[in-house]
């Protein structure tokens, strides 16, 4: 196996993780919250689509938006490429291999056959780095796995080369240049209020602080869309996941922010922030202790009228205390 | 969340957690998921449940194979249809066995591949009894020319 001197670290989520790894590789010293802070990376949507078996929500921006947004705001510059032929997708692949460069691709996680059966759901929007590669398999740095892995090659290959829903059409990237000089001052608060913005002011119904309050009033209605009551705890332990298991660092990146918060107070000096940082901790507790109650009650089918309120309610609760925590955040960088 | 909370051990679902460290910083620590900790047993009695219902509901002929599969791998119809490169009504058509058993082999290996099963296991289930299942195991591998060919491996698995 030829392998590329690439330090594996497990993060929080895998595009922030990606990001960082390859920025550290290339000299670039900052942490994932900071990529994911100044990146907007927090956020929140509850979405109806076929493109889901059920009603779901997100707690992060888009995908792709964290190095889009990085390369916008640090000013770094990155090669990204995505194929409509997929033999030249892999040659790119390969001979980017061999000059000795990481690269991240993205990836259906499905195939990723290193991690546990249960928890391989077709998500084509997972990030990893490919750092080296031999006759038939790759060697990769997934943010989810403790260490680097070989992944068989046509794994591999379906993984970047698969359709559907946002299919990753071997998409790849990797960072060409860093600048000498970058006002991280500008970055940080640039990136808040973008972050801030989005939570409270985008006029859609469903996306920020208001999708907090339409999942919070949808949630009350799930029994009505699930098959029977195994199917709709499944569904309520499902928030649990979407919370702490895919990716978030607990909280639903609540918990990340709070770290970026902390460090982007010391980095421009600003207390003002480190007051903030405290109370989005605060707020990511509220947030895992909904994780808590919904796997509890859902394991316990405790799932009747009166409870599916309560949790309503729980929900709620956070659009509020966002509300207020993100109108506050945006008024002290704008 | 304090460092202590975040102190679960559980080896099959480790992941990174942000938590307030003693010193009042806030900073990265590996740790697990405590859903997977506290509650797997409880999803894969479910997965097993459901497994038994629609196999059970496939016998009846109220279901299709293609439905089978879409609800245990959990998968939108928008996003199964995209990836099987059809437009969604049809694939809504091609839950019942109505539609079903008119579509071709070569529609089938598609569903196959994104359900990645050989094509042969849309129509055939093989059952290891539960007296058994910690003895056998059965794998698959595809004929290496014949991508409608598959070899069902059944053997016992090794202490």
């Amino acid at each position: 196996m030829k392998e590329i001197d690439f330090e594996h670290k497990m993060a929080a989520h895998c595009e922030s993780g990606t990001v960082t790894a390859l920025l550290n590789h290339s000299g670039l010293e900052i942490t994932e919250p900071m990529v994911f802070g100044i990146a907007s990376g927090i956020f929140f949507g509850y979405f109806e689509s076929s493109n889901f078996s059920f009603p779901m929500f997100i707690v992060r921006n888009k995908p792709g938006s964290i190095r889009k947004n990085i390369i916008k705001r640090l000013g770094v510059s990155f090669y990204t490429k995505d194929f409509r032929n997929q033999e030249k997708g892999i040659e790119e692949l390969d001979r980017l291999l061999t000059e000795g460069r990481p690269v991240a691709i993205q990836v259906d996680f499905y195939y990723m056959n290193y991690m546990p059966e249960h928890l391989r759901t077709h998500i084509n929007v997972h990030f990893i780095n490919v750092i080296g590669k031999n006759e038939e398999s790759y060697l990769v740095s997934d943010s989810y796995y403790k260490e680097k892995a070989q992944l068989k090659a046509d794994l591999l290959h379906k993984a970047r080369f698969v359709g559907g829903h946002m299919a990753p059409k071997g998409f790849l990237f990797y960072p060409v240049s860093i600048p000498e000089h970058i006002d991280f001052e500008k970055a940080i608060r640039k990136g808040i209020k973008k972050a801030a913005h989005d939570m409270t002011k985008l006029p859609v119904p469903f996306v920020g602080v208001k999708g907090i309050r339409k999942f919070a009033k949808k949630v009350t209605g799930w029994p009505d869309l699930a098959r029977d009551i195994d199917h709709l705890s499944h569904e309520i332990m499902k928030i649990n996941v979407f919370l702490e298991d895919q990716g978030t660092g607990g909280a639903g990146f609540r918990f990340l922010y709070a770290t970026f918060l902390q460090q982007a107070a010391q980095k421009i000096n600003d207390t003002q922030l480190e007051g903030m940082s405290r109370r989005m901790m605060a707020i990511g507790d509220d947030w895992r202790n909904i994780s808590y109650f919904a796997a509890k009650i859902g394991k316990n089918r405790d799932l009747g009228e009166e409870r599916l309120n309560e949790l309503s309610q729980m929900i709620y609760a956070m659009a509020d205390k966002e509300q207020d925590f993100f109108t506050e955040l945006y008024k002290m960088v704008k | 969340m304090k460092e202590k909370e975040a102190q679960i051990k559980h080896d099959l679902h480790p992941l990174v957690l942000y938590v307030e460290k003693e010193d009042g910083t806030y900073g990265r620590v590996e740790s697990a998921s405590f859903l997977s900790k506290n509650y797997l047993d409880d999803y894969f009695e479910k997965v097993r449940k459901w497994d038994a219902e629609l196999k059970e509901k496939l016998d009846k002929g109220e279901i299709s194979p293609v439905y089978y599969y879409m609800v245990m791998l959990e998968m939108g119809q928008g996003d199964l249809a995209s990836r099987v490169g059809i437009p969604k009504w049809k694939l809504k058509k091609h839950l019942k066995m109505k539609a079903f058993e008119k579509i071709s082999l070569c529609m089938l290996k598609r569903y196959a591949d994104v359900f990645d099963v050989p094509v042969s296991n849309l129509l055939h289930f093989t059952v290891i009894k539960e007296k058994d299942q910690n003895k056998l195991s059965i794998t698959y591998q595809k004929a290496s020319n014949n991508p409608y060919i598959s070899l069902s491996i059944i053997e016992t698995i090794e202490e």
